[in-house]
């Protein structure tokens, strides 16, 4: 087995997803709605009296409502992960170049 | 030739942090360079990003530790697949910028052999280390990380100790030296 | 909120396909195949919820743990490549163009990890795929054509391949010579 495949091995490995991932599908999954339902709900709510329709027409409003709170959530989410990305680049980046300085420092020191 | 560049960018969302200015030179080195890493991050990235480090995690610990104090971290790193794609007329725009009594050159590193350079300065106030830059120059690399914000020796050793690398010593300004 | 879950009578007896469990045991697989595949985190959460979101839609479809983790590696792999063909988030690379090797490899490299999955996303979708699930997943060639529904010949053959690319490729800075 060559150094690649263990390289490719480690570098592939599987991560565990973002915190409160799990709770963020069973959301999404919780809010879909039961596609067999549809009709008779359309259907029921042209029955209904005036009255419920301001209580349908605000449950809507709510829902997207909701829906761009979600939105909102999930990108803050996405860009805090990529900031989170970039300084583990940044000090990644910084420590290699610490220790190729240290090292050439050492070599100068070690050929006096 | 098809170029592979990986560009990293996060706008920042406020300026006023970034100590130094990268030349506008650096456009043309990012479409010249085969991979290139690019960050800016400023108080307020990076406070965002201090949220979403992980305690668990030993390597994003030790990150949210050091991050604290800081107000910038500013990195442009380009890897090129011939010599020759940067000047030295790059570089010295930054060290323009780099002078006493701000800052002061801790490391400078020579190989006329390997055609390498790496300069490390600090900016002080008073008896704090305000700033940390980096420039790192190779035939085929060139990187260069600024940092801002307050970096005890501590901290600088923390860098270096951090991700299995052993700490440097932050003693007093070391001569040039030449590797023939 | 209450846990979706769906039970499935099947002819012969009674299985219960809990949606929770099957998530919960295979999202770091499903998360993983997308955020190799793409490298960024925030995008792999979003296919990995999608994939999540289309499998309680077809979980009545499914008939066992099992089944359901081979069906989720399968739409996982073909959502990432969808999504960058339509997204075309990253240009993909032809590695027959990439340039030589640079001379001398830099020593002890903690990018290295960073430098490869870059590797691997910048791969064109369908090889990226493969090696994905020969490393991440650590499945045999057979299994990955039965996976994705092709030929076993065609996996072995583009798997050598793109394997002697990365290695051609990535070999100046692991520090190996090129064959």
């Amino acid at each position: 087995m060559n150094r690649l495949d263990d390289e490719l091995r480690e570098a592939l490995r599987r991560e565990e997803p973002p915190e409160g991932f799990a709770e963020r599908v069973l959301a999404r999954a919780a809010a879909e709605p039961d596609r067999q339902g549809w009709w008779a709900w359309l259907s029921a709510l042209f029955r209904m009296p005036r009255v419920r329709w301001v209580a349908v027409t605000a449950a809507l409003f709510l829902a997207v409502l909701s829906g761009l709170e979600y939105q909102r959530q999930q990108r803050l989410l996405a860009e805090g992960e990529r900031a989170k990305e970039q300084v583990l680049l940044a000090l990644r980046i910084t420590a290699n170049e610490l220790q190729q300085v240290h090292h050439k420092v050492q070599g100068l020191n070690l050929s006096r | 030739m098809r170029t592979l560049i990986t560009a990293l960018i996060l706008t920042a969302a406020a300026s006023g942090a970034q100590d130094i200015k990268f030349p506008a030179s650096f456009d043309k080195l990012a479409e010249k360079a085969e991979d290139v890493v690019d960050v800016n991050l400023d108080a307020n990235m990076l406070g965002l990003a201090s949220q979403f480090l992980s305690e668990q995690k030993t390597e994003e610990r030790q990150a949210k530790g050091i991050v604290q104090g800081l107000k910038g971290i500013y990195v442009r790193s380009f890897e090129f697949s011939q010599e020759g794609q940067y000047t030295q007329a790059d570089l010295d725009e930054i060290r323009a910028q780099l002078r006493p009594p701000e800052w002061v050159s801790i490391v400078n590193v020579r190989s006329k052999k390997e055609g390498e350079k790496a300069q490390i300065y600090i900016k002080k106030e008073g008896d704090k280390v305000a700033g940390l830059t980096i420039l790192a120059a190779e035939p085929k690399n060139l990187t260069i990380v600024h940092i801002v914000g307050t970096i005890n020796p501590s901290d600088l050793a923390k860098f270096s100790g951090s991700f299995g690398i052993p700490n440097i010593q932050m003693g007093p300004a070391e001569k040039e030296e030449e590797k023939k | 909120m209450s846990q979706p879950a769906v039970a499935e009578a099947v002819a012969g007896g009674v299985r219960c396909l809990d949606f929770e469990e099957i998530m919960r045991r295979n999202q770091a697989m499903v998360y993983s195949i997308a955020y190799h595949f793409v490298y960024d985190r925030a995008l792999a959460e979003e296919l990995a919820q999608d994939v999540f979101l289309q499998l309680y839609r077809s979980l009545d479809k499914l008939d066992s743990a099992e089944h359901a983790a081979h069906w989720l590696r399968r739409v996982t792999g073909h959502r990432c490549i969808d999504f960058v063909r339509k997204r075309r988030v990253e240009k993909p690379v032809d590695l027959d163009a990439a340039p030589e090797p640079a001379a001398e490899p830099r020593e002890s490299d903690p990018l290295l990890r960073d430098r490869l999955r870059r590797l691997v996303a910048s791969l064109p979708e369908k090889k990226r795929l493969l090696i994905i699930l020969r490393y991440q997943e650590e499945m045999e060639p057979e299994e990955i054509a039965r996976t994705l529904r092709m030929p076993a010949r065609t996996v072995r053959t583009q798997l050598h391949r793109t394997l002697a690319l990365l290695r051609d490729k990535a070999g100046r800075f692991l520090g190996e010579g090129t064959p």
